[in-house]
């Protein structure tokens, strides 16, 4: 018998209602350690909801979410030690180099000398160079490379991603997934991450849960839940879950 | 994962970190120095040479321009205490950097210390120019309070950072509409705490609202230290227990807004 596996992550009967829409409508999610998940589904089918509550940042109507053994809300600060978390639409907060940024982070994260941290995370994207740029002065793919050193500066155990190659040039989403992948290899690091970008999905994750409607459609390895849907890859699952979607 | 610091020392770096932040805005900046250095200036320049026309025109020679040339530097306490607090967290909504803060591990208590704690700096900043400015052009030195201004001080402190709190808690239930706030809410303070003359020169409705304000106790405490007439310990002490009142609603409000905003899902408007 297999062993369980190490879940960094579990979530079970998230609901999330917003005056009369139904956001999220009874999620549940586990994430085992070092896993790479993809959380997918139409625009508005509730993943941004749904990753919100896995960070705490937004409080279920109902169902608990634990990361790594800490249950939230009442053990968020603890569980924010071994999560990161970067979107693509972030900015930068102005009147900070991308040094002082990753550095005032570090600290939050509990890093008392977050120099090495740094110095590690800017190599590992290929952006050492930016080190004393001032935020406001970056591309929009430079800004996400750095949203997600900052995400991982702290050696999480999860590292949750919304939307990071959104709008970014395809060779600079190539740098992202290529950093990425280099991260999870080298740090264990477990991945959940949202995306429109199929082929992005399918390359980096080797599992998929679709939501539409906030609910989980679907959960499997790419290749399963495509051919579950009778279709040839995410792409097509992707559409034939947007045409089903009703318009919000 | 890294060897990441636990408890105090945890929580001291982090404090540290966001007081640094705010340390950065100021330095890079330069319309943040209009809170700490010109308005302070004008203030001071505006209402001394009121002071003064009015002890021209009553015959009360230095001690009326004192009242009030006092009034605006204890008006300025409570100011850039409120001012150094709100527009601490206004800089995050305005940078979008909500969300990243929200998802480190930094303690609401934390961001408040750090906010408050380069605050701090802010208003010896700003007071110190107020007394520069007092004593050059109108000969009013503020050591005439002697160590009274400790406890005046101290009060108009917590008050300043108690109102700093209902303006965070109103921009997370409101938004960023409530900005205005930061800077109206105290400017509807003033007129009413009496910082100039005694609320016996208020409007007869408004007099038992200036009362309750402890501000008014304070700003009246001061004058009656210029007047040589000591320090009216019972007024301070009513001022500090409204001042203990208001201080545990407001962290009440802010807790509970915080609670509304995650509840809500309003961190949307945020990003």
């Amino acid at each position: 018998m297999e062993p369980e596996p190490r879940l960094v992550l579990r979530a079970a009967g998230l609901t999330k209602r917003y005056r009369r829409t139904q956001a999220v409508g009874g999620v549940d999610l586990a994430v085992a350690a070092g896993e790479r998940v993809a959380l997918l589904g139409p625009n508005g089918a509730g993943k941004t909801t749904t990753l919100m509550m896995l960070l705490g940042v937004v409080t279920p109507d109902s169902g608990w979410v634990e990361v790594a053994g800490c249950r939230l809300p009442k053990q968020r600060s603890q569980a924010a030690r071994h999560v990161g978390f970067a979107a693509g639409y972030l900015p930068l907060p102005e009147r900070l180099r991308v040094r002082e940024f990753l550095t005032m982070f570090g600290r939050l994260y509990g890093i008392a000398d977050p120099a090495p941290a740094v110095a590690l995370g800017l190599e590992r994207f290929g952006i050492s160079h930016l080190a004393d740029n001032m935020g406001n002065e970056l591309s929009s793919g430079q800004r996400t490379l750095v949203g997600i050193i900052k995400a991982t500066l702290h050696r999480p155990m999860l590292l949750i991603l919304d939307e990071p190659t959104a709008s970014l040039d395809p060779d600079v989403a190539l740098r992202v997934r290529a950093g990425l992948e280099r991260l999870c290899a080298e740090e264990g690091t477990a991945l959940l991450v949202t995306s429109h970008n199929m082929i992005e999905v399918e390359r980096l994750c080797e599992r998929v849960v679709f939501i539409a409607g906030g609910i989980v459609v679907a959960d499997g390895k790419p290749a399963d839940v495509a051919s579950r849907f009778g279709v040839d890859d995410l792409e097509e699952v992707f559409i034939h879950l947007a045409a089903a979607e009703p318009r919000r | 994962m890294n060897d990441l610091l636990d408890g105090r020392p945890a929580m001291m770096l982090r404090v540290r970190a966001i007081a640094r932040r705010n340390a950065y805005v100021l330095q890079r900046a330069p319309q943040r120095w209009f809170d700490v250095v010109f308005w302070p200036t004008v203030d001071t320049l505006l209402f001394g040479a009121v002071g003064v026309q009015l002890s021209r025109a009553s015959g009360g020679g230095h001690a009326a321009v004192a009242a009030v040339v006092s009034g605006i530097l204890l008006f300025h306490i409570v100011f850039q205490a409120e001012v150094g607090l709100s527009t601490g967290f206004m800089e995050e909504t305005w940078s979008r950097n909500l969300l990243n803060l929200l998802v480190t591990p930094l303690r609401e208590g934390e961001y408040l210390a750090g906010v408050v704690l380069f605050g701090l700096l802010k208003l010896a900043i700003a007071i110190a120019t107020v007394s520069l400015v007092a004593l050059a052009l109108f000969a009013f030195h503020v050591t005439d309070f002697g160590l009274a201004l400790i406890p005046l001080a101290a009060v108009l402190l917590v008050v300043g950072w108690a109102v700093g709190l209902v303006v965070i808690g109103l921009i997370l239930r409101v938004g960023q509409g409530a900005e205005i706030l930061a800077w109206g809410l105290l400017a509807m303070v003033l007129p009413l705490s009496g910082a100039f003359y005694p609320v016996s020169a208020l409007p007869g409705p408004l007099q038992p609202i200036a009362r309750l304000l402890p501000t008014t106790r304070v700003f009246a405490a001061g004058r009656g230290v210029l007047a040589g007439h000591g320090l009216a310990w019972s007024q301070l002490g009513l001022a500090s227990v409204s001042t203990v009142v208001i201080t545990v609603l407001a962290i009440a409000w802010v807790y509970r807004s915080l609670a509304v905003f995650r509840a809500r899902g309003y961190i949307s408007r945020h990003v």
